[in-house]
Protein backbone atom coordinates (compact mmCIF):
# COMPACT_ATOMS: atom_id res chain seq x y z
CA UNK A 1 0.00 0.00 0.00
CA UNK A 2 1.59 3.33 -1.06
CA UNK A 3 2.05 5.92 1.69
CA UNK A 4 -0.53 8.69 1.65
CA UNK A 5 1.06 11.93 0.39
CA UNK A 6 1.83 14.45 3.14
CA UNK A 7 -0.85 17.15 3.57
CA UNK A 8 0.08 20.58 2.22
CA UNK A 9 -0.82 24.16 3.21
CA UNK A 10 -0.47 27.75 2.00
CA UNK A 11 -0.13 30.56 4.57
CA UNK A 12 -1.32 34.05 3.56
CA UNK A 13 -0.67 37.19 5.65
CA UNK A 14 0.70 40.57 4.59
CA UNK A 15 3.12 40.67 7.54
CA UNK A 16 6.09 38.32 7.42
CA UNK A 17 6.35 38.13 11.21
CA UNK A 18 2.79 36.81 11.33
CA UNK A 19 3.45 34.21 8.63
CA UNK A 20 6.56 33.08 10.54
CA UNK A 21 4.51 32.77 13.69
CA UNK A 22 1.76 30.63 12.15
CA UNK A 23 4.27 28.44 10.32
CA UNK A 24 6.31 28.00 13.52
CA UNK A 25 3.27 26.91 15.51
CA UNK A 26 2.07 24.60 12.73
CA UNK A 27 5.48 22.84 12.68
CA UNK A 28 5.15 22.13 16.40
CA UNK A 29 1.55 20.96 16.24
CA UNK A 30 1.63 19.05 12.95
CA UNK A 31 5.19 18.15 11.86
CA UNK A 32 4.02 16.22 8.76
CA UNK A 33 2.21 19.24 7.29
CA UNK A 34 4.19 20.66 4.36
CA UNK A 35 4.09 24.46 3.88
CA UNK A 36 3.83 24.66 0.10
CA UNK A 37 3.88 28.45 -0.14
CA UNK A 38 3.61 31.83 1.58
CA UNK A 39 1.46 34.65 0.15
CA UNK A 40 1.63 38.35 1.11
CA UNK A 41 -1.80 39.38 -0.20
CA UNK A 42 -5.15 37.92 -1.24
CA UNK A 43 -4.38 37.84 -4.94
CA UNK A 44 -1.14 35.90 -4.38
CA UNK A 45 -2.98 33.52 -2.08
CA UNK A 46 -5.62 32.71 -4.72
CA UNK A 47 -2.94 32.21 -7.40
CA UNK A 48 -1.00 29.88 -5.09
CA UNK A 49 -4.05 27.83 -4.15
CA UNK A 50 -4.91 27.39 -7.82
CA UNK A 51 -1.30 26.67 -8.83
CA UNK A 52 -0.13 24.45 -5.96
CA UNK A 53 -3.52 22.92 -5.05
CA UNK A 54 -2.77 22.59 -1.33
CA UNK A 55 -5.13 20.82 1.07
CA UNK A 56 -5.39 23.79 3.43
CA UNK A 57 -5.05 27.58 3.20
CA UNK A 58 -4.59 29.89 6.21
CA UNK A 59 -6.03 33.29 5.25
CA UNK A 60 -5.49 36.52 7.14
CA UNK A 61 -8.72 38.51 6.84
CA UNK A 62 -7.28 41.99 6.29
CA UNK A 63 -4.79 41.94 3.44
CA UNK A 64 -3.98 44.38 0.61
CA UNK A 65 -5.24 43.94 -2.97
CA UNK A 66 -7.85 41.35 -2.00
CA UNK A 67 -9.01 40.64 1.53
CA UNK A 68 -9.20 37.17 3.06
CA UNK A 69 -12.98 36.90 2.63
CA UNK A 70 -12.82 37.67 -1.10
CA UNK A 71 -9.87 35.30 -1.50
CA UNK A 72 -11.90 32.57 0.25
CA UNK A 73 -14.80 33.22 -2.13
CA UNK A 74 -12.43 32.76 -5.06
CA UNK A 75 -11.19 29.35 -3.87
CA UNK A 76 -14.34 28.09 -2.13
CA UNK A 77 -14.80 24.35 -2.45
CA UNK A 78 -11.23 23.79 -3.70
CA UNK A 79 -9.40 23.90 -0.38
CA UNK A 80 -10.01 23.76 3.37
CA UNK A 81 -9.92 27.30 4.77
CA UNK A 82 -8.78 28.55 8.18
CA UNK A 83 -9.28 32.29 8.79
CA UNK A 84 -6.70 34.21 10.81
CA UNK A 85 -7.33 37.63 12.32
CA UNK A 86 -5.84 39.83 15.02
CA UNK A 87 -9.09 41.38 16.11
CA UNK A 88 -12.39 39.58 15.97
CA UNK A 89 -14.35 42.46 14.45
CA UNK A 90 -16.14 40.13 12.04
CA UNK A 91 -17.34 37.89 14.89
CA UNK A 92 -15.81 34.85 13.19
CA UNK A 93 -16.20 33.22 16.59
CA UNK A 94 -19.87 32.76 15.77
CA UNK A 95 -18.90 30.18 13.15
CA UNK A 96 -16.58 28.18 15.37
CA UNK A 97 -18.84 25.11 15.17
CA UNK A 98 -19.15 25.34 11.39
CA UNK A 99 -17.08 23.80 8.64
CA UNK A 100 -14.53 26.62 8.73
CA UNK A 101 -12.08 27.26 11.54
CA UNK A 102 -10.51 30.54 12.61
CA UNK A 103 -7.45 31.54 14.62
CA UNK A 104 -6.81 34.72 16.60
CA UNK A 105 -3.40 36.39 16.52
CA UNK A 106 -1.11 35.91 18.35
CA UNK A 107 -1.90 32.27 17.69
CA UNK A 108 -1.70 30.15 20.83
CA UNK A 109 -0.05 26.69 20.58
CA UNK A 110 -3.03 24.90 22.18
CA UNK A 111 -5.49 26.57 19.83
CA UNK A 112 -3.33 25.68 16.81
CA UNK A 113 -3.17 22.06 18.00
CA UNK A 114 -6.97 21.94 18.19
CA UNK A 115 -7.31 23.48 14.71
CA UNK A 116 -4.87 20.91 13.32
CA UNK A 117 -6.78 18.04 14.89
CA UNK A 118 -10.01 19.26 13.32
CA UNK A 119 -8.29 19.67 9.97
CA UNK A 120 -6.95 16.08 10.05
CA UNK A 121 -10.51 14.82 10.49
CA UNK A 122 -11.81 17.11 7.79
CA UNK A 123 -9.17 16.22 5.19
CA UNK A 124 -11.01 12.98 4.46
CA UNK A 125 -14.00 15.01 3.27
CA UNK A 126 -14.34 17.38 0.35
CA UNK A 127 -13.67 21.05 1.18
CA UNK A 128 -16.81 22.87 2.25
CA UNK A 129 -18.09 25.46 -0.26
CA UNK A 130 -18.73 27.80 2.76
CA UNK A 131 -21.44 29.62 0.82
CA UNK A 132 -23.62 30.65 3.80
CA UNK A 133 -20.67 31.66 5.93
CA UNK A 134 -18.99 33.70 3.20
CA UNK A 135 -22.24 35.45 2.33
CA UNK A 136 -22.68 36.45 5.98
CA UNK A 137 -19.06 37.51 6.40
CA UNK A 138 -19.06 39.61 3.25
CA UNK A 139 -22.29 41.23 4.37
CA UNK A 140 -20.62 42.14 7.66
CA UNK A 141 -17.76 43.63 5.69
CA UNK A 142 -20.27 45.73 3.80
CA UNK A 143 -19.55 44.07 0.47
CA UNK A 144 -22.55 41.78 0.17
CA UNK A 145 -25.91 42.13 -1.48
CA UNK A 146 -26.96 45.04 -3.64
CA UNK A 147 -24.75 48.00 -2.81
CA UNK A 148 -26.52 51.32 -2.27
CA UNK A 149 -25.55 53.83 -4.94
CA UNK A 150 -22.36 55.63 -4.11
CA UNK A 151 -22.48 59.37 -4.62
CA UNK A 152 -19.57 61.78 -4.81
CA UNK A 153 -18.39 62.82 -1.35
CA UNK A 154 -15.24 64.57 -2.60
CA UNK A 155 -14.68 66.60 -5.74
CA UNK A 156 -11.25 66.68 -7.33
CA UNK A 157 -10.77 70.25 -8.55
CA UNK A 158 -7.93 72.57 -9.50
CA UNK A 159 -7.15 75.57 -7.33
CA UNK A 160 -4.39 77.54 -9.02
CA UNK A 161 -1.72 74.97 -9.88
CA UNK A 162 -2.73 72.34 -7.36
CA UNK A 163 -5.27 69.57 -7.50
CA UNK A 164 -7.45 69.53 -4.41
CA UNK A 165 -9.94 67.11 -2.93
CA UNK A 166 -12.86 69.22 -1.70
CA UNK A 167 -15.48 67.55 0.51
CA UNK A 168 -18.98 68.06 -0.89
CA UNK A 169 -20.07 69.25 2.56
CA UNK A 170 -17.92 72.38 2.07
CA UNK A 171 -19.25 73.22 -1.38
CA UNK A 172 -21.84 76.00 -1.65
CA UNK A 173 -22.64 75.64 -5.34
CA UNK A 174 -21.46 74.56 -8.78
CA UNK A 175 -21.88 76.87 -11.75
CA UNK A 176 -21.16 76.32 -15.44
CA UNK A 177 -18.65 78.84 -16.75
CA UNK A 178 -17.49 78.53 -20.37
CA UNK A 179 -15.64 75.22 -20.71
CA UNK A 180 -15.37 74.72 -16.96
CA UNK A 181 -17.58 74.25 -13.96
CA UNK A 182 -16.83 76.52 -11.02
CA UNK A 183 -16.80 74.88 -7.58
CA UNK A 184 -17.42 77.47 -4.88
CA UNK A 185 -16.77 76.98 -1.16
CA UNK A 186 -16.87 79.72 1.43
CA UNK A 187 -13.16 80.44 0.97
CA UNK A 188 -12.05 78.73 -2.23
CA UNK A 189 -13.01 78.97 -5.87
CA UNK A 190 -11.98 75.90 -7.84
CA UNK A 191 -12.51 74.61 -11.36
CA UNK A 192 -13.41 71.23 -12.75
CA UNK A 193 -13.79 70.06 -16.33
CA UNK A 194 -16.92 68.02 -15.72
CA UNK A 195 -20.08 69.64 -17.13
CA UNK A 196 -23.05 70.30 -14.84
CA UNK A 197 -25.10 67.70 -16.70
CA UNK A 198 -22.72 64.87 -15.75
CA UNK A 199 -22.16 66.21 -12.25
CA UNK A 200 -25.86 66.11 -11.42
CA UNK A 201 -25.89 62.33 -11.95
CA UNK A 202 -22.97 61.78 -9.57
CA UNK A 203 -24.09 64.02 -6.72
CA UNK A 204 -26.42 62.90 -3.94
CA UNK A 205 -29.86 64.32 -4.91
CA UNK A 206 -30.62 64.78 -1.21
CA UNK A 207 -27.52 66.94 -0.79
CA UNK A 208 -27.54 68.98 -4.02
CA UNK A 209 -30.36 70.50 -6.08
CA UNK A 210 -30.15 71.71 -9.62
CA UNK A 211 -31.87 75.11 -9.76
CA UNK A 212 -30.86 76.20 -13.24
CA UNK A 213 -29.37 74.68 -16.40
CA UNK A 214 -26.05 76.10 -15.26
CA UNK A 215 -26.35 75.93 -11.47
CA UNK A 216 -26.38 73.26 -8.77
CA UNK A 217 -26.63 74.35 -5.13
CA UNK A 218 -26.07 72.45 -1.88
CA UNK A 219 -29.42 72.47 -0.09
CA UNK A 220 -27.93 73.12 3.35
CA UNK A 221 -25.99 76.11 2.02
CA UNK A 222 -29.15 77.99 0.99
CA UNK A 223 -29.56 81.01 3.29
CA UNK A 224 -32.77 82.35 1.76
CA UNK A 225 -34.79 82.57 -1.42
CA UNK A 226 -36.08 85.97 -2.57
CA UNK A 227 -37.61 87.33 -5.76
CA UNK A 228 -35.85 89.80 -8.02
CA UNK A 229 -37.53 92.75 -9.79
CA UNK A 230 -38.61 90.50 -12.63
CA UNK A 231 -40.31 88.10 -10.24
CA UNK A 232 -37.78 85.25 -10.58
CA UNK A 233 -36.67 83.32 -7.51
CA UNK A 234 -33.11 84.06 -6.41
CA UNK A 235 -31.12 81.81 -4.06
CA UNK A 236 -28.74 83.42 -1.56
CA UNK A 237 -26.02 81.16 -0.13
CA UNK A 238 -24.50 81.23 3.34
CA UNK A 239 -21.29 83.19 3.77
CA UNK A 240 -21.13 84.69 0.27
CA UNK A 241 -22.80 87.43 -1.78
CA UNK A 242 -23.44 85.35 -4.90
CA UNK A 243 -27.06 85.42 -6.05
CA UNK A 244 -28.16 82.38 -7.98
CA UNK A 245 -31.19 82.68 -10.23
CA UNK A 246 -33.69 79.82 -10.25
CA UNK A 247 -35.01 79.09 -13.72
CA UNK A 248 -38.76 78.63 -14.08
CA UNK A 249 -38.59 74.88 -14.62
CA UNK A 250 -37.03 74.48 -11.16
CA UNK A 251 -39.37 76.92 -9.38
CA UNK A 252 -41.30 74.09 -7.72
CA UNK A 253 -38.26 73.27 -5.53
CA UNK A 254 -38.82 76.36 -3.43
CA UNK A 255 -42.63 76.39 -3.38
CA UNK A 256 -43.87 77.35 0.07
CA UNK A 257 -42.83 74.42 2.28
CA UNK B 1 -45.83 91.44 -29.65
CA UNK B 2 -42.37 92.22 -28.30
CA UNK B 3 -43.57 95.75 -27.50
CA UNK B 4 -46.45 94.43 -25.40
CA UNK B 5 -44.00 92.16 -23.64
CA UNK B 6 -41.66 95.05 -22.94
CA UNK B 7 -44.58 97.10 -21.70
CA UNK B 8 -45.71 94.31 -19.39
CA UNK B 9 -42.20 93.98 -18.03
CA UNK B 10 -41.97 97.74 -17.53
CA UNK B 11 -45.24 97.67 -15.55
CA UNK B 12 -43.97 94.78 -13.46
CA UNK B 13 -40.75 96.72 -12.74
CA UNK B 14 -42.74 99.81 -11.74
CA UNK B 15 -44.92 97.61 -9.52
CA UNK B 16 -41.88 96.12 -7.78
CA UNK B 17 -40.39 99.59 -7.34
CA UNK B 18 -43.57 100.83 -5.66
CA UNK B 19 -43.61 97.73 -3.45
CA UNK B 20 -40.00 98.38 -2.48
CA UNK B 21 -40.80 102.01 -1.55
CA UNK B 22 -43.85 100.89 0.44
CA UNK B 23 -41.85 98.32 2.44
CA UNK B 24 -39.12 100.92 3.00
CA UNK B 25 -41.76 103.25 4.45
CA UNK B 26 -43.17 100.42 6.56
CA UNK B 27 -39.72 99.65 7.99
CA UNK B 28 -39.05 103.32 8.66
CA UNK B 29 -42.33 103.65 10.54
CA UNK B 30 -41.50 100.59 12.61
CA UNK B 31 -38.09 101.98 13.57
CA UNK B 32 -38.90 105.68 14.12
CA UNK B 33 -39.45 106.65 17.77
CA UNK B 34 -42.93 107.78 18.93
CA UNK B 35 -41.45 111.13 19.98
CA UNK B 36 -40.25 112.04 16.47
CA UNK B 37 -43.44 110.62 15.00
CA UNK B 38 -45.55 112.99 17.13
CA UNK B 39 -43.27 115.86 16.06
CA UNK B 40 -43.86 114.95 12.43
CA UNK B 41 -47.64 114.78 13.04
CA UNK B 42 -47.57 118.34 14.41
CA UNK B 43 -45.69 119.49 11.29
CA UNK B 44 -48.19 117.65 9.06
CA UNK B 45 -51.10 119.34 10.93
CA UNK B 46 -49.51 122.76 10.47
CA UNK B 47 -48.86 122.01 6.79
CA UNK B 48 -52.49 120.80 6.44
CA UNK B 49 -53.70 124.07 7.97
CA UNK B 50 -51.51 126.16 5.70
CA UNK B 51 -52.70 124.24 2.62
CA UNK B 52 -56.32 124.22 3.85
CA UNK B 53 -56.42 120.39 3.82
CA UNK B 54 -56.96 119.59 7.53
CA UNK B 55 -58.93 116.38 6.76
CA UNK B 56 -56.15 114.90 4.55
CA UNK B 57 -53.59 115.66 7.26
CA UNK B 58 -55.79 114.04 9.91
CA UNK B 59 -56.34 110.89 7.80
CA UNK B 60 -52.56 110.66 7.19
CA UNK B 61 -51.91 110.87 10.91
CA UNK B 62 -54.51 108.23 11.84
CA UNK B 63 -53.33 105.81 9.10
CA UNK B 64 -49.65 106.20 10.06
CA UNK B 65 -50.53 105.68 13.74
CA UNK B 66 -52.30 102.41 12.90
CA UNK B 67 -49.41 101.25 10.69
CA UNK B 68 -46.94 102.21 13.39
CA UNK B 69 -48.75 100.03 15.92
CA UNK B 70 -48.90 97.03 13.55
CA UNK B 71 -45.36 97.47 12.24
CA UNK B 72 -43.95 97.97 15.73
CA UNK B 73 -45.43 94.62 16.78
CA UNK B 74 -44.02 92.86 13.74
CA UNK B 75 -40.64 94.45 14.33
CA UNK B 76 -40.55 93.32 17.94
CA UNK B 77 -41.47 89.79 16.84
CA UNK B 78 -38.68 89.89 14.25
CA UNK B 79 -36.17 91.07 16.83
CA UNK B 80 -37.17 88.37 19.29
CA UNK B 81 -36.91 85.75 16.56
CA UNK B 82 -33.46 86.86 15.44
CA UNK B 83 -32.28 87.03 19.05
CA UNK B 84 -33.49 83.47 19.60
CA UNK B 85 -31.69 82.32 16.43
CA UNK B 86 -28.49 84.01 17.55
CA UNK B 87 -28.68 82.36 20.96
CA UNK B 88 -29.35 78.96 19.37
CA UNK B 89 -26.32 79.41 17.12
CA UNK B 90 -24.12 80.32 20.08
CA UNK B 91 -25.31 77.27 22.00
CA UNK B 92 -24.69 75.05 18.98
CA UNK B 93 -21.16 76.44 18.69
CA UNK B 94 -20.43 75.86 22.37
CA UNK B 95 -21.77 72.32 22.12
CA UNK B 96 -19.56 71.59 19.10
CA UNK B 97 -16.55 72.91 20.98
CA UNK B 98 -17.25 70.69 23.99
CA UNK B 99 -17.83 67.66 21.78
CA UNK B 100 -14.63 68.37 19.89
CA UNK B 101 -12.73 68.49 23.17
CA UNK B 102 -14.23 65.17 24.20
CA UNK B 103 -13.32 63.59 20.88
CA UNK B 104 -9.77 64.84 21.22
CA UNK B 105 -9.54 63.22 24.63
CA UNK B 106 -11.03 59.94 23.55
CA UNK B 107 -8.64 57.11 22.94
CA UNK B 108 -8.06 56.70 19.27
CA UNK B 109 -6.08 53.51 19.55
CA UNK B 110 -7.51 51.11 17.02
CA UNK B 111 -7.95 47.58 18.38
CA UNK B 112 -6.77 46.09 15.10
CA UNK B 113 -3.50 47.98 15.36
CA UNK B 114 -3.04 47.08 19.03
CA UNK B 115 -3.65 43.32 18.63
CA UNK B 116 -1.55 43.03 15.48
CA UNK B 117 1.32 44.83 17.21
CA UNK B 118 1.08 42.62 20.28
CA UNK B 119 1.08 39.54 18.05
CA UNK B 120 4.24 40.83 16.31
CA UNK B 121 5.94 41.44 19.65
CA UNK B 122 4.97 37.91 20.71
CA UNK B 123 6.68 36.50 17.62
CA UNK B 124 9.80 38.67 18.06
CA UNK B 125 10.18 37.61 21.70
CA UNK B 126 11.00 34.13 20.37
CA UNK B 127 13.06 35.05 17.34
CA UNK B 128 14.67 38.41 18.12
CA UNK B 129 14.26 39.51 21.77
CA UNK B 130 16.16 42.85 21.50
CA UNK B 131 13.90 43.88 18.59
CA UNK B 132 10.84 42.76 20.56
CA UNK B 133 11.90 44.99 23.42
CA UNK B 134 12.40 47.95 21.09
CA UNK B 135 9.00 47.44 19.51
CA UNK B 136 7.35 47.16 22.91
CA UNK B 137 9.01 50.42 24.00
CA UNK B 138 7.66 52.14 20.89
CA UNK B 139 4.20 50.79 21.70
CA UNK B 140 4.41 52.08 25.26
CA UNK B 141 5.51 55.51 24.03
CA UNK B 142 2.67 55.54 21.52
CA UNK B 143 0.03 54.46 24.06
CA UNK B 144 1.26 56.96 26.66
CA UNK B 145 0.77 59.91 24.35
CA UNK B 146 -2.37 58.60 22.66
CA UNK B 147 -4.19 57.94 25.93
CA UNK B 148 -6.53 60.65 27.06
CA UNK B 149 -5.00 62.99 29.59
CA UNK B 150 -7.94 64.49 31.37
CA UNK B 151 -5.78 66.72 33.53
CA UNK B 152 -3.87 68.01 30.56
CA UNK B 153 -3.28 71.66 31.34
CA UNK B 154 -0.66 72.53 28.76
CA UNK B 155 -1.52 72.89 25.12
CA UNK B 156 0.20 70.24 22.99
CA UNK B 157 3.21 71.12 20.85
CA UNK B 158 4.11 69.94 17.37
CA UNK B 159 7.13 68.17 18.87
CA UNK B 160 4.90 66.00 21.08
CA UNK B 161 2.64 65.18 18.15
CA UNK B 162 5.65 64.25 15.98
CA UNK B 163 7.01 61.99 18.76
CA UNK B 164 3.68 60.21 18.98
CA UNK B 165 3.51 59.62 15.23
CA UNK B 166 7.18 58.53 15.13
CA UNK B 167 6.48 55.87 17.75
CA UNK B 168 3.54 54.68 15.65
CA UNK B 169 5.61 54.67 12.46
CA UNK B 170 8.48 52.73 14.14
CA UNK B 171 5.96 50.00 14.96
CA UNK B 172 4.49 50.01 11.45
CA UNK B 173 7.99 49.87 9.93
CA UNK B 174 8.77 46.66 11.83
CA UNK B 175 5.44 45.15 10.79
CA UNK B 176 5.35 46.28 7.17
CA UNK B 177 9.12 45.90 6.61
CA UNK B 178 10.16 47.02 3.11
CA UNK B 179 6.57 48.02 2.33
CA UNK B 180 6.95 51.23 4.36
CA UNK B 181 9.54 53.99 3.99
CA UNK B 182 9.24 56.99 6.29
CA UNK B 183 10.64 60.48 5.77
CA UNK B 184 10.35 63.09 8.54
CA UNK B 185 11.42 66.63 7.75
CA UNK B 186 10.50 68.87 10.65
CA UNK B 187 12.91 71.69 11.55
CA UNK B 188 14.00 71.47 15.21
CA UNK B 189 12.88 75.07 15.73
CA UNK B 190 9.26 74.30 14.89
CA UNK B 191 8.88 71.57 17.50
CA UNK B 192 7.99 74.07 20.21
CA UNK B 193 5.10 75.46 18.14
CA UNK B 194 1.57 74.78 19.36
CA UNK B 195 -0.32 72.12 17.45
CA UNK B 196 -3.65 70.45 18.34
CA UNK B 197 -3.51 66.89 19.63
CA UNK B 198 -4.09 63.72 17.58
CA UNK B 199 -4.63 65.55 14.27
CA UNK B 200 -1.25 64.66 12.77
CA UNK B 201 -1.72 61.09 14.00
CA UNK B 202 -5.12 60.84 12.26
CA UNK B 203 -3.52 61.93 8.98
CA UNK B 204 -0.64 59.45 9.43
CA UNK B 205 -3.01 56.57 10.20
CA UNK B 206 -5.17 57.49 7.19
CA UNK B 207 -2.12 57.54 4.93
CA UNK B 208 -1.20 54.02 6.03
CA UNK B 209 -4.70 52.57 6.15
CA UNK B 210 -6.22 54.09 3.00
CA UNK B 211 -3.07 54.93 1.01
CA UNK B 212 -0.21 52.48 1.56
CA UNK B 213 -1.68 49.36 3.16
CA UNK B 214 -4.06 48.59 0.25
CA UNK B 215 -1.07 48.73 -2.12
CA UNK B 216 0.77 45.38 -2.34
CA UNK B 217 4.14 47.06 -2.88
CA UNK B 218 3.56 49.63 -0.13
CA UNK B 219 5.28 53.00 -0.50
CA UNK B 220 6.61 56.16 1.12
CA UNK B 221 5.14 58.37 3.84
CA UNK B 222 6.53 61.84 4.49
CA UNK B 223 5.82 64.29 7.33
CA UNK B 224 6.93 67.86 6.65
CA UNK B 225 6.44 71.10 8.55
CA UNK B 226 7.05 74.71 7.55
CA UNK B 227 5.96 78.23 8.39
CA UNK B 228 4.35 80.19 5.55
CA UNK B 229 2.84 83.66 6.12
CA UNK B 230 2.66 83.24 9.91
CA UNK B 231 0.83 79.94 9.42
CA UNK B 232 2.31 76.63 10.56
CA UNK B 233 1.69 74.09 7.79
CA UNK B 234 2.10 70.39 8.56
CA UNK B 235 1.97 68.02 5.57
CA UNK B 236 1.47 64.27 5.47
CA UNK B 237 2.22 62.95 1.98
CA UNK B 238 1.98 59.37 0.74
CA UNK B 239 2.40 57.78 -2.68
CA UNK B 240 -0.28 55.16 -2.08
CA UNK B 241 -3.43 54.22 -3.98
CA UNK B 242 -4.92 57.73 -3.83
CA UNK B 243 -8.12 59.19 -2.53
CA UNK B 244 -11.49 57.55 -3.15
CA UNK B 245 -13.96 60.34 -4.07
CA UNK B 246 -17.05 58.29 -3.18
CA UNK B 247 -15.66 57.19 0.19
CA UNK B 248 -16.53 59.29 3.20
CA UNK B 249 -12.81 59.86 3.77
CA UNK B 250 -13.20 58.54 7.29
CA UNK B 251 -14.77 60.20 10.26
CA UNK B 252 -11.26 61.34 11.08
CA UNK B 253 -11.06 64.11 8.49
CA UNK B 254 -14.51 65.49 9.31
CA UNK B 255 -13.47 65.53 13.00
CA UNK B 256 -10.31 67.48 12.22
CA UNK B 257 -12.35 70.06 10.25
CA UNK B 258 -14.87 70.45 13.09
CA UNK B 259 -12.15 70.78 15.71
CA UNK B 260 -10.18 73.33 13.67
CA UNK B 261 -13.35 75.39 13.33
CA UNK B 262 -14.04 75.21 17.06
CA UNK B 263 -10.43 75.93 18.06
CA UNK B 264 -9.43 78.60 15.54
CA UNK B 265 -12.67 80.00 14.13
CA UNK B 266 -11.71 80.17 10.46
CA UNK B 267 -8.00 80.83 10.97
CA UNK B 268 -7.04 77.20 10.35
CA UNK B 269 -7.73 74.73 7.59
CA UNK B 270 -7.35 71.16 6.39
CA UNK B 271 -6.44 70.76 2.73
CA UNK B 272 -6.46 67.45 0.87
CA UNK B 273 -4.60 67.54 -2.43
CA UNK B 274 -3.47 65.11 -5.08
CA UNK B 275 0.29 65.43 -5.75
CA UNK B 276 1.34 65.26 -9.44
CA UNK B 277 3.09 61.91 -8.80
CA UNK B 278 -0.10 60.38 -7.34
CA UNK B 279 -1.09 59.36 -3.84
CA UNK B 280 -2.52 61.82 -1.32
CA UNK B 281 -1.23 64.91 0.43
CA UNK B 282 -2.99 66.23 3.53
CA UNK B 283 -2.08 69.59 5.05
CA UNK B 284 -3.19 71.22 8.30
CA UNK B 285 -2.57 74.95 8.61
CA UNK B 286 -2.89 76.68 11.98
CA UNK B 287 -1.69 80.09 13.22
CA UNK B 288 2.01 79.84 14.17
CA UNK B 289 2.32 80.19 17.94
CA UNK B 290 5.22 79.22 20.20
CA UNK B 291 4.32 77.34 23.39
CA UNK B 292 4.67 79.55 26.48
CA UNK B 293 7.44 78.36 28.82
Amino acid sequence: MPAKPAPTAVVADDERLMRDQIIGRLKEAWPELVIAGEAANGREAVAMVQGLQPDIVFLDISMPEMDGIKAAQAVAGQVHVVFVTAYDQYAVRAFEQGAVDYLLKPVEPDRVALACQRLRERLTQRPDPMSDLLAQLSERLGGGGVKPREYLRWVQASVGNSLRMIPTSEILFFRAEDKYTRVQTETVEALIRKPIKELVDELDPNEFWQIHRATVVRVDAVAQVTRNLRGNQVVHVKGRDDKLEVSRSFNHLFKQM
Amino acid sequence: MSTSNTAREAFRDIGSAIAAVWWGFFDWLALVSWKSLVLIWVLVLILGGVLHRPLTALILIVVSAIIKIIAGGKRRADLTASEATRRAEMEQLERTAVEARMQALQTQVEPHFLFNTLASIDQLIQTDPPRASKMQQSLIRYLRSAMPQMRETQRPTLGQQIDLSCAFLEIMAIRMEERLTTVIEVPEGLKSALFPSMMLQTLVENAIKHGLDPKAAGGRLAIRAEVVDAQLAVHVIDNGVGFNPTGDGGVGLANIRERLKALYDGRAELIIAVPPEGGTSATIKVPYEIAPR
